[in-house]
């Protein structure tokens, strides 16, 4: 290997060398970083809500006329709907897992104003709550209809059972299995004992940037408001031709409210993610671009290199060199240029990182990607350099005799 | 050491053929000074070409060192290339952004010897031609004349035993050329064949043999030295 000779030439012709390294550097930052955070952005998009989102849509009505009558309008619209053929099951809701509105609550283990609470995510159902949603219960039981009692807007206490997702199982009692904690008492709204009954495998909160996202509660109350918000469970498949049904049964069921178009699962899950799913893309678009340039630039700066030493390659041809020396002559060379970028790559990304973490509050890098994005501008610097070092052995040995 | 018998060159465009070379037939035994003389278009470089296997012919035979070169890929030839012959150029073709030693090391490693080897005969080279104190230095720091003996020196290094010299002192003033054809005496003493091309009758004559091309053809062999008719300028 001409390692030495190679190096010493650069040393006398840097300028171009330097700049192309300091590309891949700058690249290797921005890809290596803006990857981890797509790869972050996708992690989190990829969560599972713990309820069947393919069979699951939502659709919100409310009254609008004086003599409006939401207890009856609820009694008779789950009736309606669990009666349909194609719907699975039918529940009033207060809010929708990843929708970005809902109810929250401090839950603590021990009774008093002072204890330490844990936020949870409420949600209020019936005993068609779990089926409905198609959440695991993994301890305890579910809610029976003697458990449901009616919530209207006035009421501000809670009722005195719950299931609890295994999150805030973790939450509230770290060590304790979710089949432990079944008959413990928490206590909400500081004071108010709450027994658990239940424990659910997963149900995430209506809000996907919460850190604790995870945590959540079920509580037996059924909703008697004049605006009402109903999750609905079609048979696996039917939900897409369920839903304009669905819309115009009740719409038709009573003309004294007005009933807002249903809205999927996907969605919701769609809406819930927006932001993150066009960061992903711009920064996608943006890793796409620097790569790009960055092999254009290795590509043109080989090319030229190429050009400007034709004579010379036609002189190592005359002095015995086979085309694969001159392959491996620009392989070699451009592979020091590379290693030079993407040391200093490495440096510059853990350092943007460290920016990040400590300025923006982003999460630390996994050290695996340095490596990984050493090893692919690598590989990119090589598939880019192919080319112009293929057509440097195509230079005959006679161009050493030419004159000009 | 080389033989071509009716070895034939054409260059081919869409519209045009021009014959370099014409069934032209050379012997040169191991150990002769063989100067090609010619006008401009004659054949001289695509001859050299050829004899130095940088570049393939259309027709005949070339036999270099008893081994029938036609056929040979290109990876053959090169390594032939490396291994037999050491070219010296008119313009000495050093490769500009490295030292004296690492351009005389260039066909070494191509040939394979290892680092300690390799050294040792860019030292011996270097001290041959007078350059020993000179390895660092870059072909822009020396002088003309300099440059050529560092040329002739990885001409020399691989002991190639076969010589092409493309007018060696062709970029040279006369007093810096003699030095350079002392030299390439000398390592002709020593017994290198050498096959040297030039413009100058007077370094021709001091060849053993000159040969004159016209038209792509042999058309004089003249034995050199004094009193030859190429000394007096009567066949160019």
């Amino acid at each position: 290997m001409e390692i030495g000779p190679i190096l010493r030439a650069m040393t006398r012709n840097k300028i171009g060398a330097i700049l192309i390294a300091l590309q891949i550097a700058f690249t290797m930052t921005v890809v290596v970083n803006a990857y981890f955070m797509i790869e972050e952005r996708m992690r989190l998009m990829e969560r599972p809500s713990g309820v069947v989102e393919d069979q699951l849509f939502h659709i919100s009505t409310r009254g609008f006329t004086p003599d409006f009558n939401g207890k009856v309008s609820v009694q008779d619209d789950l009736a309606l709907l669990r009666q349909t053929p194609g719907i699975v099951d039918a529940v009033a809701i207060n809010a929708i897992p990843l929708s970005g509105g809902g109810w929250s609550m401090s839950l603590q283990v021990e009774p008093g104003d002072g204890e330490q609470g844990h936020g949870v995510a409420i949600y209020m159902v019936d005993d068609h709550g779990l089926d409905t949603l198609g959440v695991e219960l993994i301890a305890g039981r579910d809610f029976t209809p003697a458990d449901v009692r009616e919530r209207g807007p006035a009421t501000s206490d809670w009722p005195d059972k719950a299931i609890i997702s295994e999150a805030t199982v973790k939450a509230l009692w770290a060590d304790a299995n979710p089949l432990e904690v079944v008959g413990r008492t928490a206590y909400i709204n500081d004071d108010e004992p709450v027994t658990i009954i239940g424990v659910v495998e997963k149900l995430q909160a209506p809000w996907n940037g919460w850190t604790t996202v995870e945590q959540s509660m079920l509580v037996p109350d059924k909703l008697i408001w004049t605006g009402v918000r109903y999750m609905v469970r079609t048979e696996p498949g039917r939900r897409d031709e369920m839903m304009p049904i669905v819309e115009e049964l009740l719409a038709r069921s009573n003309n004294q409210r007005i009933v807002r178009a249903p809205e999927s699962m996907a969605e919701t899950r769609a809406r819930s993610y927006a932001l993150d799913s066009g960061l992903a893309k711009i920064l996608g678009v943006i890793m796409a671009m620097l790569v790009s340039i960055t092999s254009l630039g290795i590509v043109g700066l080989a090319s030229f290199s190429v050009r400007r030493r034709t004579k010379q390659i036609g002189i190592r041809r005359a002095l015995g060199a086979k085309k694969r020396d001159i392959l491996r002559y620009f392989l070699v060379e451009n592979f020091m240029i590379t290693t030079l970028g993407v040391v200093l790559g490495a440096v510059m990304t853990v350092g943007f990182n460290v920016w990040l973490v400590q300025a923006l509050n982003f999460p630390k890098i996994d050290w695996l990607y340095v490596p990984i994005g050493m090893l692919a501008l690598w590989l990119i610097g090589i598939i880019a350099v192919l080319g112009p070092a293929r057509r440097a052995t195509a230079v005959p040995p006679a161009v050493a005799t030419r004159t000009v | 050491m080389l033989s071509m018998k009716n070895v034939s060159r054409i260059y081919r465009t869409d519209v045009v053929q021009t014959h370099a070379l014409r069934n032209l037939s050379l012997e040169v035994e191991a150990g002769e000074f063989v100067a090609l003389v010619g006008p401009s278009g004659s054949g001289k470089t695509t001859f050299l070409n050829i004899a130095g296997l940088l570049e393939t012919f259309d027709d005949g035979s070339y036999q270099l060192d008893g081994r029938d070169v036609a056929g040979l890929n290109d990876n053959d030839r090169s390594r032939l290339r490396n291994e037999k012959i050491g070219f010296i150029f008119q313009s000495f073709n050093l490769i500009p952004e490295l030292n004296i030693a690492d351009n005389i090391d260039v066909p070494l490693r191509y040939r394979g010897f290892a680092a300690r080897e390799r050294k040792r005969r860019v030292d011996r080279v270097l001290e041959v031609v007078g350059l020993g104190g000179r390895k660092k230095h870059l072909p822009s720091q020396l002088s003309g004349g300099q440059q050529q003996r560092v040329a002739i020196a990885r001409a020399l290094a691989g002991d190639p035993g076969f010589l092409l010299a493309d007018e060696p002192t062709g970029n040279l003033d006369s007093s810096t050329a003699a030095g350079v054809m002392e030299l390439i005496n000398e390592i002709h003493r020593n017994g290198a064949t050498i096959i040297m091309v030039t413009h100058d009758l007077e370094l021709a004559a001091r060849a053993e043999r000159i040969v004159r091309l016209s038209d792509g053809q042999v058309v004089l062999l003249d034995e050199g030295g004094e009193g030859s008719e190429l000394e007096n300028g009567a066949a160019v």
